[in-house]
């Protein structure tokens, strides 16, 4: 599948393409476009043409405990969506694709081959002019066989805890400045998930926005490793992402696995909503 | 099929927080969104019949919000006794 030039990481053509190439591509019976959005109500309002919609809360989660999707449902969402072992899937969604991010995330956990992101978003498609659609398309059911979840790409809380203290691994917290110090326990005008604010002992505060341009898209890989690096993240050690509740950090880590290439970071998607309700667990404030 | 047209942006401060407002049209209605600028998690949308009619009620709706926010300060559980 051609998509957008590649650049100087090597990787980023592989894993994401951009609205021209999606505008080129609507019609295209071969791959699948998916809108992922924090705001499940925005697909309705109007998507890219043919793009089937996603709703993380009751699609992209196990709806009974707190866990990803499970597999048996995620074979299902992808076959009903028209999408088999072979199919290219093109994922976007709002917020500079959080949670198209968790999307892509996740459908890696399951193995699927070919996931790409659209650079920029749903913000950049819409900034452009481009048309919109309310319609929602029927595809076909395909077939789909998800594999084992991968468990090299996703920490949970043991994990963490021995990372922070041991330093086994490098924990970057992608929340905002306020979110790490503890001075606001969430996003301003986002509920409160946490008993206690701060964030995990040793934590590098890099958050997740830094790594995209004022339009959406990821910024160059030169301007992505001079962040990271900049912070001691060059990718010779493991690395842990997090943040509040998994989709933030899914962004951060599809940057650095991704686009910087670098080979062993995990999305702790249990992030500060576990770590801050945990008793006993150490906090640091700053 | 329509095409989002008189699409703007802009960030300014709300209740103290920097908010981040955009704002298009998509044939009669305008749709707004704000967000909180730091993360970028949208907080409130509202259409309307016009932008101004569209931002004026997002700007009601985010400013109740983002005024409801606590700092450095714990949840203070199931109770609302004072001191627990």
């Amino acid at each position: 599948m051609a998509t957008q030039t590649s650049t100087a990481t090597g990787t980023k053509s592989a894993v994401l393409v951009s609205t021209d190439w999606v505008a080129q591509h609507l019609n295209d019976q071969a791959v699948r476009m998916v809108e992922v959005d924090v705001d499940t109500k925005a697909y309705g309002e109007g998507h890219v043409p043919n793009a089937v919609g996603w709703a993380w809360d009751t699609q992209l989660c196990d709806t009974v405990r707190r866990d990803i999707i499970p597999k048996a449902k995620f074979e299902q969402l992808m076959a009903d969506s028209g999408i088999s072992n072979a199919t290219p899937v093109i994922l976007y969604g709002d917020n500079n694709n959080w949670f198209a991010a968790w999307a892509f995330w996740q459908l890696k956990v399951y193995g699927h081959q070919d996931v790409r992101l659209m650079d920029g978003g749903r913000k950049k498609w819409i900034a452009e002019g481009r048309e919109l659609s309310t319609e929602v398309p029927k595809p076909s059911r395909a077939s789909y066989k998800a594999q084992e979840p991968d468990a090299s790409i996703r920490a949970f809380l043991a994990e963490v805890m021995k990372a922070s203290s041991a330093r086994s691994a490098q924990l970057v917290d992608v929340r905002s400045p306020q979110e790490f110090s503890g001075e606001i326990l969430a996003p301003p005008g986002l509920p409160e998930t946490c008993q206690r604010g701060g964030h995990i002992p040793g934590a590098a505060n890099i958050p997740w926005g830094k790594a995209c341009n004022d339009d959406g898209t990821f910024k160059s890989a030169e301007e992505l490793r001079a962040l990271y690096g900049g912070a001691g993240i060059t990718g010779q050690q493991p690395v842990i992402a997090y943040c509040r509740i998994g989709e933030r950090s899914s962004h951060t880590w599809f940057v650095l696995k991704h686009l910087l290439g670098y080979p062993n970071v995990k999305n702790y998607d249990g992030s500060w909503t576990e770590w801050g309700n945990l008793v006993a667990a150490p906090v640091e404030k700053s | 099929m329509p095409k989002p047209e008189d699409y703007s942006e802009r960030t300014t401060q709300l209740a103290g927080w920097p908010i981040h407002i955009v704002t298009y049209r998509l044939g009669t209605t305008y749709y707004t969104t704000i967000d909180n600028t730091d993360p970028g998690a949208w907080v409130v949308k509202a259409q309307g019949a016009t932008k101004e009619a569209a931002e004026s009620q997002a700007l009601k709706d985010a400013q109740a919000l983002l005024e409801k926010v606590k700092t450095s300060k714990p949840p203070t559980g199931c109770t609302s006794v004072p001191g627990f």
